[in-house]
C-alpha cells in the first residue's frame, strides 16, 4: 500500500505482535482455553494473518515451519525477504505493499496460490523454483511488456492469472495473446476464457505458438536424452566398466604420450599401431561384457537377499504384534477389572498376576527378536561368502584381461623398438627417404635417445593399464564393503529399534499399572 | 416298441373307416376313440401331459415314404442278399438291423433313413447342442421285447413331430444332426445295460452336483530363494514325536477301515439285483470318430441321457454293425470283454464287414491332402468302377424344427430326471408364473424321502432373481441377484423375511455409493464390510442393546432403532499419512462412553500407537469446561517424540465424539436399508412378474399389437392406393382384347378412343345439365302463364305460394346456369389433362 513514510510510523515484527496475532487468530473456545493454558508453539502454526500493520520489514518468521498461509497484504513491505525457512507455505499474499521486484521465493516451492496485486513490479521474474503455482495474481502494478508473459508459460498447473490494471492490458491484442501463449488458463482477469478466445488465440498465433512448442519439445527431447545417457554411464559405473566398450582406454594411453606421436612419423609405425588398438579394444569389451554381466548378477544376489530379508523381519514381526495385541486386549480386561476390586489380597493377587505376564510378554518378545537376529546373521555371513566369492572371481578375470593388455603393450614395445632401432641405423646410414619433423629427426642423435624416448613412452602405457586395473578392483571392493556396512548398520539400528520398542512399552504397562495402584488406596 | 405304432395306426384308421360307412357307426367310432385316447393318456401319467399332438396322417407323407424308388428297391435286394449270406456264415449271431419297415408299413434301408439336415438354430452347430436337444426333446419308449431290435424305424421327420421313439429313431435323428453339422458320426446297434437302456439315472451323480464341487485347486509352487532364513531350532524330542505320529497312525487306520467298511455296505445296499438279461439287452447309440470338427478322440454319445462315453466305457457291451448315410458295417470283433477292446477303423475288411463295395468309410479316414491325390486316381477308376453301386439319397424329406418347439424343448416343456439322492426338474422358459427355470432337488438318502436342499434357477424375473438354495436342515434360504436390482443386493441368506432375523446380505460394492460389499445380523450385532471406499474404511461392526420396552403412542416397535452398544470399524493404511496418525481401528464403547482409537503400525514397528478417552457426560454442551487430561490416555510408540499436546487430543475428541453421532446416524440408515430390502423382497415374492425383452416379438403384447397395427395400416394404405390407381385405360384394352404388346395404331386408336370418350361424357354433362335447365324454365314459364291466367281469382295464400315457388324455380335456374358455365370452363382444362395422363402413360408413351 502506497502511504507516505513520514505520516505513519512503520511497525517491526515482534514477538509481541506475533503472540497476539496467534491468540487472535488460533482456536476459540475451550479449545483456546486450553491452548492457552498450554501455550502454542509457533512452530505448530499453519495460518497466520499480518495485515495493516505497517510492516516494512518482514523478519522473524522463521520459526513458523508448519505454515501453509501467511497473508501480509496491506502493509508497507518493500522487499521480500525473511520467506526462507517456510517451505510448506502454500498460500502467500503480499498484495497492498511497495513491493518494485520479485524475489526471495527460491525456497517456496510448494506455492500454489501467491497474490502481489497492487504492488510497484515491472518485470515478472524470479519466480522458476514455484512449479506448482496455480493461481497468480499480479494486477495493478507496471508491467507494460506483452512478452513478459511468455515466462509464465513454465507454470503447467497455471490456471487463474490476474493482471488487471497494468499498462499492458492496452495493448491490443491482450486477451488473444495471453490465451494464446497460456493455453490452460481458464481465468484471466477475473473472467472465464471461454472456448471463443481460444479458438480465436489459436488462429492468430497459430504459427508462432506451435514453433515455440516445437523448440519447447526438442529441448526436452535432448535432456531426455542426456539423461538417458547418464544413466547409461552411471550403469557402467556400478558395474565398474565404464568407458572399457570403445577405444577411451587406448586413447587415454596415447593422450599424455608425447614421444608416441613423434615415434607415430615413422615407416611401419601407423600399421602397428592400428593393429595394437584393435587388440586392445577387443580386451577391453571383452572385460565389459563381462562386467556387465557381473553387474546384473550381482544386483540379482543383492535383490534376493533384501526380499528374503524383508519376508524374514515381516514373518517375526507380525508374529510379535499378535502377541502384543493378545496381550493388550487382555492387559485393557485386567485394568477393569482391577478398577472394581476392593479386597486387597485380591489387588495384591492381580498385580503380582499382572507382573508375571509382562515379564512374560517381555521374555517372548526378546526371544523372538532373538532368534530373529540369529537368522539373520547367517544369511548376511551366507551373502557376505557369496557375493565376496563373486568379486573375487570377477576380479581375477579382470587382472587376466589387464595382463594380456600388458603383454599386447609389451610386444608393441619390442616392435617399435625394432623399428625405431632400424630407423637410427638408416638414420645414420643417411639412407632416410623420408623427410621427418625437425623435433622427430632429433630423436634419433643417438641410439640412448631413442631408446629412452621408446621406454618412456613403453612406461606411460603400462602405468596407465595399472591405473585402470586398480582403480576397477578398489572400487568394488570398497562397493562390497559398503555393501557389507550399510547391511549391518542397519541390522543393528533395526535390532536397537525393536529392543527399545519393546523395553518402552514393557515400562508404559508398568507404569500404567503404578499409577492405577496408587489412585486405588484412595 | 411294435405294440405301440400298431395300435398309432388302429387309431388313424378308425376314423377313415368311419367315413365310409354309414353315420350310425359313428356313436361307436367315437366310444372307440375315446377309448383309443385314454389308454395313450394312462402311458404317460406321471408327467404333466403335454398338448396332444396331431397325430400322423399316412395320407399327408410325401410319396418316397410310401414307396420304393429303382434304385432303394436294388438296395433292400443287396441287402437281403447280403442279410441271407450272412445269417448263412454266421448262424449263431442275431439277424441284422438292415431294413427295418417306416411308418407307412415300409421296408426302408437304416442309411437311407438318415437324413442330414442343417436347422438354422446355433446350439445344434455343436454335437453337445445337438445331443442335449435330442436327450430333451424326445420321450423314450422301450423296446419290447428288450433283446429284439424293433421292426419299425420311423423317419426323423415323424419322431420330430410325435416326440417319442424307441433309442434307434433318438440315434437317427442324433445321427442326422451330427452329420449335418459335420461330424463323422455313425449310429451303432449293440447291446448296454439296464440302466442305459431304460434310461435309468439313479445309479448316477447329478452332473450338476459333480460340476459344483469342481473346485479349483491351484497351488502356487513357492520359489526357493537362496536367502531365506532357517526355521528356528525346534527343541522338542523327536523320539515322543514319533510315539505320538504312530499312535495318530493306529487310530486313522482303525478310523478309515471303519469308514471304508460303510462305504462298501453302503455300496452293496445301493447295488442294483443282477440283470437277467445281461448282455442281450440290444440298444442304439452313435459313434463319433475323429478327424472331422476337431474331434480328437473316438467317442459315444448315449442320445437318451445325452451323455458322452469313451470308447472303452463298461456300460456298451457289444456292437452287432454300425452305419451312417453312405454305408453300413457288420462287426466282426469279439465282444466278449464288451467294447474294450474293439477297433474302430471301419477301413479294415478283416474287422469290419462292409455292404456296400466302394470305400467311403476308408476314405473318411484319410489324410485330405491324400485324398486329393487320390481323386485322381479315382477319377480314372470311377470310368471303370462306374458301375459300383451308390447309396441312394434319403428317402425322408427335410427336417424341420419350429421356433416354438425348440423352446420348449422338452414335450410339454417339462422334464424330470431322477438322480442318486437326487432330482432334477428342467422347465422351459416362461412355462411357469414364477420363472422357474431348473430345479435341483437333492436328498440324504436314495429313496428321496429326505429332502436336503433344494436348488432352483430362475430367468426373466423382474426381482432379478437367479438363483435360490433352501437348505431344510437349517431352514435357511440363499438367493442370488443379477446386477441392477436396487440398493445392488446380490445375495441374501436369511431364515425368515422379518427384521431383526439372523441374515447375511452380499452387494455389488461397486454399483453402490458406499462400497458397502456384505452385511451380516447375527443376534444383536451387525457386521458391515466394505470395498474400496476412500476414506479406507473395510469394518463396521455393531453391538445393539435391546429396545427399550415402554413404546410412544402411535410407534412401531419394529421401526424404533436399537440402542447402540459398541461400535467397531476399522481401516486400511492410507499411504499419504504417517503410521501414528493413520488411524486402524476405532472402538465406541457407547454404553461404557468410552472411544479407543488404535493407529496402524509403521512398517518395522510391533506395537501401535493408541489412545483411549472418555467422553464427556454431559456432551451436548461442548463449550463446557470438561475437558481435563486424565480423560485421554495415550501410548506413543517413539518414545522420544514429544507427547500430544492436550489440545491436540481435545480436537481429536471433539471429532471422534462428532464422528460417534455420525456413524450411528449410518447405522441408523443401515437398518432402515435392511427393513426397506426386507419389505420390498416381500412384496416382489407376492407378485411376481417376469420381464419380457423388447424383442421378444412373440411374448411382448405390447409389441405384438403394435406390430399388428402397423400391419393393418400398412395393407389399409395399399388398399386406398390400388382404389385410386384403377387403370381407366382397362375398358379401351378390352375392347382392343387386351392385347399384350401394343402397336402405334392401337396406341393412336386407344387414345383417340379415350379423348372421344371423354369429350363425349363432357358434352353429354353439358347436355344433361341444358336439359334440366330448360326443364325448370319451361315449368316456371307455365306457371307464370296460369299465374296470369288466375291471377284475379286467387286468394293470399295461393299467391305466396306462387311467389315463393317463382323464388325458388329462379334460384334452381340460376344455380343451373352457373354449373353450366362452370362445367364449359373446365372441360377442355379436363379435357387437356388427360391428353396428358395418356402422353404420360407408360404404356402409351412410346409411340406418343
Amino acid at each position: 500500500m502506497s502511504r507516505i513514510y513520514d505520516t505513519i510510523e512503520p511497525s517491526v515484527v515482534n514477538e509481541e505482535m506475533l503472540q497476539k496475532a496467534i491468540v487472535e487468530q488460533g482456536p476459540q473456545g475451550v479449545a483456546g482455553r486450553i491452548a492457552q493454558e498450554e501455550g502454542i508453539e509457533f512452530g505448530e502454526v499453519t495460518q497466520l494473518r499480518l495485515e495493516f500493520l505497517n510492516i516494512l520489514k518482514i523478519d522473524h518468521l522463521w520459526q513458523f515451519t508448519a505454515l501453509t498461509k501467511l497473508q501480509l497484504d496491506n502493509n508497507i513491505i518493500e522487499k521480500i525477504e525473511g520467506l526462507d525457512s517456510l517451505v510448506s507455505l502454500v498460500w502467500l499474499d503480499l498484495s497492498f505493499n511497495n513491493i518494485e521486484k520479485i524475489g526471495g521465493l527460491d525456497k517456496l516451492v510448494n506455492l500454489q496460490d501467491l497474490s502481489l496485486f497492487n504492488n510497484r513490479i515491472s518485470v515478472i521474474d524470479n519466480l522458476d523454483a514455484l512449479l506448482g503455482l496455480q493461481i497468480l495474481s499480479i494486477g495493478n502494478n507496471f508491467i507494460s511488456e506483452l512478452d513478459s508473459v511468455i515466462y509464465l508459460r513454465r507454470f503447467k498447473d497455471l490456471r487463474t492469472l490476474n493482471l488487471a490494471g497494468n499498462p499492458l492490458c492496452n495493448e491490443e491484442n491482450y486477451n488473444i495473446f495471453i490465451a494464446a501463449y497460456l493455453e490452460d488458463l481458464v481465468y484471466l482477469d477475473y473472467r472465464l476464457l471461454d472456448e471463443k478466445t481460444h479458438e480465436a488465440a489459436f488462429a492468430k498465433y497459430q504459427y508462432v505458438i506451435e514453433e515455440k512448442k516445437h523448440n519447447e519439445a526438442q529441448e526436452q527431447k535432448a535432456k531426455d536424452e542426456k539423461k538417458k545417457i547418464e544413466e547409461e554411464l552411471q550403469l557402467h559405473k556400478d558395474a565398474f566398466v565404464e568407458h572399457l566398450n570403445g577405444p577411451h582406454l587406448y586413447e587415454s594411453m596415447f593422450a599424455d604420450d608425447a614421444e608416441a606421436t613423434k615415434l607415430a612419423f615413422l615407416t611401419g609405425v601407423p600399421a602397428l599401431l592400428d593393429s595394437f588398438r584393435t587388440q586392445l579394444v577387443t580386451q577391453c569389451s571383452q572385460l565389459f561384457e563381462a562386467g556387465l554381466t557381473q553387474h546384473w548378477k550381482r544386483d540379482n544376489e543383492v535383490k534376493t537377499f533384501y526380499t528374503c530379508h524383508r519376508e524374514a523381519v515381516i514373518d517375526n514381526q507380525e508374529r510379535s504384534a499378535k502377541i502384543v495385541a493378545e496381550f493388550e486386549s487382555a492387559r485393557r480386561q485386567g485394568m477393569n477389572e482391577l478398577h472394581h476390586v476392593t479386597d486387597p489380597d485380591m489387588v495384591d493377587a492381580l498385580v503380582d498376576q499382572h507382573n508375571v505376564e509382562i515379564s512374560h510378554l517381555y521374555e517372548t518378545l526378546m526371544n523372538l527378536e532373538l532368534q530373529l537376529v540369529d537368522q539373520l546373521e547367517d544369511v548376511i555371513k551366507d551373502f557376505e561368502r557369496n557375493i565376496s566369492d563373486m568379486i573375487s572371481a570377477f576380479v581375477e578375470h579382470v587382472q587376466g584381461v589387464f595382463a594380456q593388455c600388458r603383454d599386447l603393450e609389451n610386444h608393441h614395445h619390442e616392435k617399435l623398438l625394432e623399428i625405431a632401432v632400424a630407423t637410427l641405423e638408416r638414420v645414420a646410414k643417411n639412407e632416410l627417404e623420408e623427410e621427418m619433423p625437425d623435433d622427430v629427426r632429433m630423436l634419433f642423435v643417438d641410439k640412448d635417445t631413442v631408446i629412452n624416448a621408446v621406454s618412456a613412452s613403453h612406461d606411460t602405457h603400462l602405468l596407465k593399464i595399472d591405473n585402470r586395473e586398480d582403480d576397477l578392483v578398489t572400487r568394488i571392493n570398497a562397493w562390497l564393503a559398503g555393501q557389507m556396512r550399510t547391511m549391518n548398520v542397519n541390522e543393528g539400528s533395526r535390532n536397537r529399534k525393536r529392543i527399545s520398542e519393546i523395553l518402552n512399552y514393557t515400562d508404559y504397562v508398568k507404569e500404567q499399572l503404578e499409577i492405577l495402584l496408587c489412585h486405588e488406596p484412595l | 416298441m411294435e405294440a405301440a405304432p400298431e395300435r398309432d395306426l388302429d387309431i388313424e384308421d378308425a376314423p377313415e373307416q368311419d367315413d365310409e360307412v354309414q353315420v350310425d357307426f359313428a356313436q361307436e367310432a367315437l366310444e372307440e376313440l375315446d377309448r383309443a385316447l385314454s389308454t395313450v393318456q394312462i402311458n404317460n401319467s406321471a408327467l404333466p401331459m403335454p398338448a396332444k399332438r396331431e397325430e400322423l396322417n399316412n395320407k399327408q407323407c410325401p410319396l418316397s415314404y410310401k414307396r420304393n424308388c429303382q434304385k432303394e428297391k436294388l438296395l433292400i435286394a443287396l441287402a437281403e442278399n447280403f442279410r441271407r449270406q450272412f445269417t448263412h456264415l454266421y448262424p449263431d449271431r442275431k439277424p441284422l438291423f438292415l431294413s427295418p419297415l417306416n411308418e407307412c408299413g415300409v421296408e426302408k434301408f437304416v442309411s437311407t433313413t438318415l437324413r442330414p439336415t442343417v436347422l438354422p438354430y446355433p446350439d445344434l452347430f455343436h454335437w453337445e447342442g445337438c445331443t442335449n436337444f435330442v436327450s430333451d426333446f424326445l420321450s423314450l419308449e422301450p423296446l419290447d421285447p428288450p433283446t429284439d431290435p424293433p421292426r419299425h424305424l420311423y423317419s426323423p421327420t415323424c419322431v420330430l413331430q410325435t416326440q417319442r421313439g424307441s433309442c434307434f429313431d433318438f440315434s437317427t435323428l442324433l445321427c442326422s444332426l451330427l452329420l449335418a453339422a459335420g461330424y463323422n458320426a455313425y449310429c451303432v446297434s449293440g447291446y448296454a445295460t439296464k440302466d442305459v437302456c431304460f434310461l435309468n439315472l439313479c445309479h448316477q451323480e447329478c452332473p450338476l452336483l459333480a460340476n459344483r464341487e469342481k473346485g479349483k485347486m491351484e497351488e502356487q509352487a513357492a520359489t526357493a530363494l537362496n536367502y531365506s532364513v532357517k526355521p528356528p531350532r525346534d527343541l522338542s524330542s523327536g523320539f515322543e514325536r514319533r510315539q505320538e505320529e504312530t499312535r495318530q497312525k493306529e487310530v486313522q487306520a482303525v478310523r478309515l477301515k471303519k469308514q471304508q467298511e460303510a462305504d462298501r455296505l453302503q455300496e452293496e445296499l445301493e447295488k442294483p439285483p443282477p440283470d437277467p438279461l445281461y448282455g442281450l439287452r440290444v440298444h442304439c447309440w452313435v459313434l463319433v470318430k475323429c478327424g472331422a470338427r476337431e474331434v480328437p478322440e473316438d467317442f459315444f454319445i448315449e442320445p437318451l441321457s445325452g451323455k458322452t462315453f469313451p470308447t472303452t466305457d463298461e456300460n456298451f457291451l457289444g456292437i452287432e454293425s454300425a452305419w451312417n448315410n453312405h454305408n453300413h458295417w457288420v462287426n466282426m470283433q469279439d465282444c466278449r470283454h464288451g467294447c474294450t477292446n474293439m477297433s474302430f477303423d471301419l477301413g479294415d475288411p478283416i474287422k469290419w464287414e462292409y455292404l456296400l463295395c466302394g470305400d467311403t468309410g476308408q476314405s473318411l479316414l484319410l489324410i485330405p491332402a491324400m485324398t486329393k491325390q487320390q481323386e485322381f486316381d479315382e477319377d480314372e477308376e470311377d470310368k471303370e468302377e462306374s458301375k459300383a453301386f451308390e447309396m441312394p439319397p434319403s428317402w425322408v424329406s427335410e427336417l424341420h424344427i419350429s421356433q416354438q418347439d425348440m423352446e420348449m424343448r422338452c414335450p410339454g416343456g417339462v422334464k424330470v430326471l431322477q438322480y442318486r439322492k437326487a432330482k432334477l426338474e428342467k422347465f422351459a422358459p416362461y412355462l411357469l408364473k414364477d420363472g422357474l427355470l431348473t430345479r435341483l432337488t437333492t436328498c440324504h438318502d436314495l429313496d428321496c424321502t429326505h429332502v436336503c436342499i433344494v436348488k432352483e434357477w430362475y430367468q426373466h424375473r423382474n426381482d432379478h432373481l437367479e438363483e435360490r438354495e433352501l437348505r431344510k436342515d437349517g431352514n435357511i434360504t440363499l438367493e442370488h441377484f443379477r446386477r441392477g436390482r436396487s440398493f445392488a443386493l446380490k445375495s441374501h441368506r436369511y431364515v425368515t423375511l422379518t427384521p431383526d432375523s439372523d441374515r447375511e446380505m452380499e452387494f455389488y460394492s461397486q454399483a453402490r455409493a458406499d462400497g458397502l460389499a456384505r452385511r451380516v445380523e447375527a443376534g444383536s450385532e451387525m457386521t458391515e464390510n466394505f470395498e474400496d471406499r476412500p476414506d479406507f474404511l473395510f469394518y463396521r461392526h455393531t453391538v445393539f442393546g435391546k429396545r427399550n420396552r415402554i413404546l410412544m403412542p402411535g410407534e412401531n416397535m419394529e421401526q424404533r432403532p436399537r440402542p447402540l452398544m459398541k461400535v467397531v470399524e476399522r481401516f486400511h493404511r492410507d499411504t499419504t499419512k504417517p503410521a501414528s496418525e493413520d488411524v486402524e481401528e476405532r472402538v465406541f464403547l457407547v454404553s461404557e462412553e468410552r472411544i479407543q482409537v488404535t493407529y496402524h503400525r509403521d512398517d518395522d514397528r510391533i506395537i501401535p500407537a493408541w489412545s483411549i478417552f472418555t467422553t464427556p457426560q454431559d456432551s451436548g454442551n461442548k463449550n463446557t469446561d470438561t475437558f481435563a487430561p486424565d480423560m485421554a490416555s495415550t501410548f506413543q510408540v517413539d518414545p522420544f517424540q514429544k507427547p500430544s499436546k492436550n489440545l491436540f487430543l481435545y480436537e481429536t475428541l471433539m471429532g471422534l465424539m462428532n464422528e460417534q453421532e455420525k456413524v450411528a446416524q449410518r447405522i441408523k440408515d443401515s437398518e432402515k436399508e435392511v427393513r426397506a430390502i426386507l419389505e420390498l423382497r416381500q412384496h416382489e415374492e407376492n407378485t411376481i412378474e417376469l420381464h419380457i425383452s423388447i424383442y421378444n416379438t412373440a411374448r411382448n403384447d405390447k409389441a405384438r399389437k403394435h406390430r399388428e397395427a402397423l400391419e393393418r395400416m400398412a395393407e389399409e394404405a395399399r388398399l386406398r392406393r390400388e382404389e385410386k390407381e384403377l387403370d381407366f385405360l382397362a375398358p379401351f384394352l378390352a375392347q382392343l382384347g387386351d392385347p399384350d404388346q401394343l402397336t402405334r395404331q392401337m396406341a393412336l386408336q386407344l387414345r383417340s378412343d379415350c379423348l372421344a370418350d371423354l369429350k363425349q361424357r363432357l358434352i353429354d354433362k353439358a347436355n344433361r345439365i341444358q336439359a334440366r335447365f330448360e326443364k325448370e324454365t319451361q315449368e316456371l314459364q307455365q306457371k307464370q302463364q296460369w299465374y296470369q291466367k288466375n291471377q284475379l281469382t286467387m286468394n293470399k295464400e295461393d299467391e305466396d305460394q306462387y311467389l315463393a315457388f317463382c323464388s325458388d324455380a329462379m334460384f334452381r335456374i340460376h344455380i343451373f346456369k352457373l354449373r353450366l358455365s362452370r362445367h364449359k370452363d373446365r372441360a377442355p382444362q379436363k379435357y387437356l389433362a388427360l391428353d396428358e395422363k395418356l402422353r404420360r402413360d407408360p404404356r402409351l408413351t412410346p409411340f406418343l
